[in-house]
């Protein structure tokens, strides 16, 4: 086996390990949605699984492309992939804490339906299919989908505006559950930084596929 | 070859111009060397007569440059020397030439100088007086020659190099254009050597083996293509580095990708949670089975590993679109456990009255109201299984009865006569207007789907409503509709209660009776007959069914 085909055989076995993460990130998040929008105290387990092996998948990932960069001496887009690579797994590790963290407080929130009160589900679906197609764009290698979850950033953006008015008018309406509304807030705010983390995917992505980075010269 | 073919020849040739110069240097050499010595003793012989004659007066007046000449006595003693002061010379009775002339009047002897680079014959010979005259003279020695004739050897060689470099290039290009030039395809029409001839055949031969090979090859992929792009089962084989190397369009359908996958890992067409396991516990060498969920669809995933040599190499994955099993399956699950509660409800009324019967507990005067209870729940039994019984026979559609043409308006008539008692008793007003139209169609099926919508609109309808039954024709269609101004039904549920059982209102309330099985049965008729349903209802104000058939006159 020559080293080049050495090096390839490596290089395709990060991009499936990056699929793999990727994809545990998503069950990550949908659990943790899980948990919040049918009670399903379950699935909190399942989310805190997750985030374990997200974990442990990023340090397995950081080793590989650590050797990568010292023992082959990766140029041009070899160098960009593994480096984005480095970039994108501390950022899907960050969207497996924050499913774990929204796991966590949803576990301890009692059994009512806020759903009438504050519309977390669109922002909420929006957030997944951002995470989603952050993953598909890296599989896909396709730049037009990365654009896509940078544009979709905006509605995650403007739904959490929105719910965070919703709070305060439910706050002030209905003192009692005062501290659940705290706790749903935290969770919008998490549903919002995950959207971001998926942004921060996206324009990896992108970087390792045109060699420009959109917040400037790399 | 080429470059072998030059390198032979060059070195041919420039192995003949040595060896020839060698060989022409040797005899050469020893031919002048000859003459030489002969010389050598001619004059030797001259100068001894002249001496006999003159003594040392016939020395002194030679005058001979080319030649040393010495005059030796007898005791070795150099009386004369014309190269140098025979006072200075030793005593030359030592000599080999000097001995052999004292001897046998003839002495001669080679030396060679220090170097190597001179040699110098010296010729003596005996005069009568027993004194030895000696001749000598220096050549330069035949290494001295060769490298004097360096240049012009040199010269000679670089040109036998140049024309010999020319001449192979010309006839190696002229011995291998041939070879060049031979179609492969076809060795054997190919004109050329008669040496290389058993090797054409050769290849020929191999030609043929090869092309049958790959036909064989060809054609064992293409049925092996047929059968896998033909089967609607999806199909996946894998390496070991889960790569795809084979696939079927099925697999892309099945799995929604559009690009080509060719190469690319598998995991890129699907990373769920299912589809990851099936597929390392596969490369870990497992067979397995995992259900997949996506979307709407539900599919069956079959693993196998490939072994060689007891290593796994890969794997292969079949997906099987289960969602229909699974979704008949969960209809059938449902079905059976409303069909059980169904039958149970009047089977429990009609079991606990029966008991309270059996006790005694009942006075006479009220037998016959629990005997009314009873035939009115044995009555709904009786209705339900006939329902059901004629679902299934929908279902199955195993109708004895061939299609034969219908008159819609009769069939309109005959459901409106039915239930118009019943419209009466609660002052609903059942209005007909009707066309005459001639579908193809089941008679009874057609009555039943009939029956079953006029009943509901006067059944579902309120006190003093009207039911509008119309049938018309419109551009090949009868399009038979009824409509109520009944309780109508919500919008999210007009979907449902096409579904067997289903009942908007929750209760399963006996007041009004039926099955749940009505509509249903319409539906299933309507669908035997290729007739398009729709609903249009509006909660409270009522609801309007339409059935479209295609007409036959």
């Amino acid at each position: 086996m020559s080293i080049r085909s050495h090096f390839d055989d490596e290089l395709s076995y990060l991009n499936t390990e990056l699929i793999k993460m990727g994809a545990l990130c998503e069950r990550a998040v949908t659990s943790a949605l899980d948990v919040y929008f049918t009670h399903d105290k379950s699935r909190a387990a399942v989310a805190n699984k997750l985030e374990k092996e997200i974990d442990a998948k990023e340090r397995d990932i950081e080793d590989l492309c650590m050797k990568l960069i010292l023992r082959q001496q990766p140029v041009a887009g070899d160098l960009r992939l593994i480096s984005s690579a480095i970039k994108m797994i501390s950022d899907m590790e960050r969207i497996g804490d924050q499913a774990q963290d929204i796991a966590d407080i949803a576990v301890n929130l009692e059994n009512m339906d806020f759903e009438n009160k504050v519309h977390i589900k669109a922002m909420s679906q929006t957030a997944l299919k951002m995470v989603t197609k952050s993953v598909d764009s890296f599989v896909q290698k396709d730049s037009a989908l990365a654009e896509e979850v940078i544009n979709l950033d905006d509605e995650v953006d403007s739904g959490f505006d929105k719910i965070k008015d919703e709070l305060i008018k439910a706050v002030s309406e209905d003192k009692e559950r005062s501290k659940d509304y705290i706790d749903i807030l935290m969770i919008a705010k998490y549903i919002e930084r995950i959207g971001d983390h998926a942004v921060n995917i996206a324009e990896w992505v992108e970087y390792s596929l045109t060699g420009t980075h959109r917040k400037g010269e790399i | 070859m080429k470059s072998r073919i030059f390198r032979a020849t060059v070195s041919v040739a420039i192995f003949m111009v040595i060896s020839c110069i060698a060989v022409i240097m040797g005899v050469l050499y020893t031919y002048f060397d000859k003459q030489y010595t002969n010389e050598l003793s001619q004059e030797a012989v001259y100068i001894a007569r002249g001496v006999e004659m003159q003594g040392m007066d016939y020395l002194e007046g030679l005058n001979n440059k080319s030649h040393r000449v010495t005059w030796i006595d007898s005791d070795g003693t150099v009386l004369y020397d014309n190269a140098a002061d025979p006072a200075q010379m030793d005593n030359h009775s030592d000599r080999v030439e000097f001995k052999e002339a004292v001897e046998s009047s003839v002495g001669r002897s080679v030396r060679y100088s220090n170097t190597l680079s001179e040699k110098t014959i010296y010729y003596a010979l005996r005069l009568a007086d027993g004194s030895v005259i000696r001749v000598s003279a220096t050549q330069h020695s035949i290494w001295i020659i060769l490298l004097g004739m360096t240049r012009p050897l040199l010269v000679v060689l670089f040109a036998a190099f140049i024309i010999s470099a020319v001449i192979t290039y010309n006839v190696s290009k002229r011995i291998v254009k041939p070879l060049n030039e031979i179609d492969l395809e076809h060795p054997e029409n190919a004109v050329s050597y008669d040496e290389i001839t058993p090797l054409l055949k050769r290849i020929a031969h191999q030609n043929r083996e090869i092309s049958k090979n790959m036909r064989e090859l060809k054609r064992q992929r293409e049925e092996f293509s047929t059968i896998t792009e033909n089967m609607s089962e999806g199909f996946l084989v894998v390496d070991n580095l889960a790569k795809i190397l084979s696939h079927n369009q099925s697999a892309l359908n099945l799995l929604g990708i559009k690009n080509n996958v060719e190469n690319k890992n598998v995991l890129e067409l699907n990373r769920s949670e299912s589809f990851c396991k099936a597929i390392d516990l596969a490369l870990n060498g497992k067979h397995n089975e995992q259900i997949m969920k996506m979307e709407e669809k539900t599919y069956h995933l079959l693993a196998n590993p490939v072994h060689q040599d007891s290593k796994v190499i890969g794997a292969v994955i079949i997906i099987l679109d289960v969602s229909e099993k699974e979704e008949r399956e969960s209809f059938r699950r449902e079905f059976t456990a409303n069909v059980s509660h169904e039958l149970k409800t009047p089977l429990t009324t009609i079991s606990g009255t029966a008991e309270i019967m059996k006790n005694g507990l009942i006075k006479p005067e009220d037998i016959p109201h629990f005997a009314e209870n009873i035939y009115k729940e044995a009555q709904r039994l009786i209705t339900l299984v006939g329902d059901i019984l004629r679902l299934s026979k929908m279902d199955e559609n195993s109708f004895t009865s061939e299609k034969v043409n219908v008159n819609l308006q009769e069939t309109a008539k005959r459901a409106a006569q039915a239930v118009l008692q019943e419209a009466k008793n609660r002052n609903i007003s059942v209005n007909l207007l009707t066309e005459s139209c001639t579908v193809s169609g089941i008679p009874s099926i057609l009555e039943e789907i009939a029956f079953n919508l006029c009943d509901n609109a006067v059944k579902y309808n309120k006190e003093g409503g009207r039911v509008d039954i119309t049938l018309v024709k419109k551009g090949g269609n009868a399009v038979f509709s009824v409509t109520d101004t009944g309780i109508g039904i919500p919008y999210d549920e007009q979907e449902r209660v096409f579904e067997r059982f289903y009942r908007v209102d929750k209760s399963h309330s006996k007041e009004i009776g039926g099955t749940g099985l009505g509509l249903s049965i319409v539906k299933h008729g309507a669908a035997i007959h290729d007739a398009k349903i729709s609903m249009q209802s509006t909660l409270g104000k009522g609801t309007t069914v339409t059935i479209v058939f295609k007409c036959v006159d």
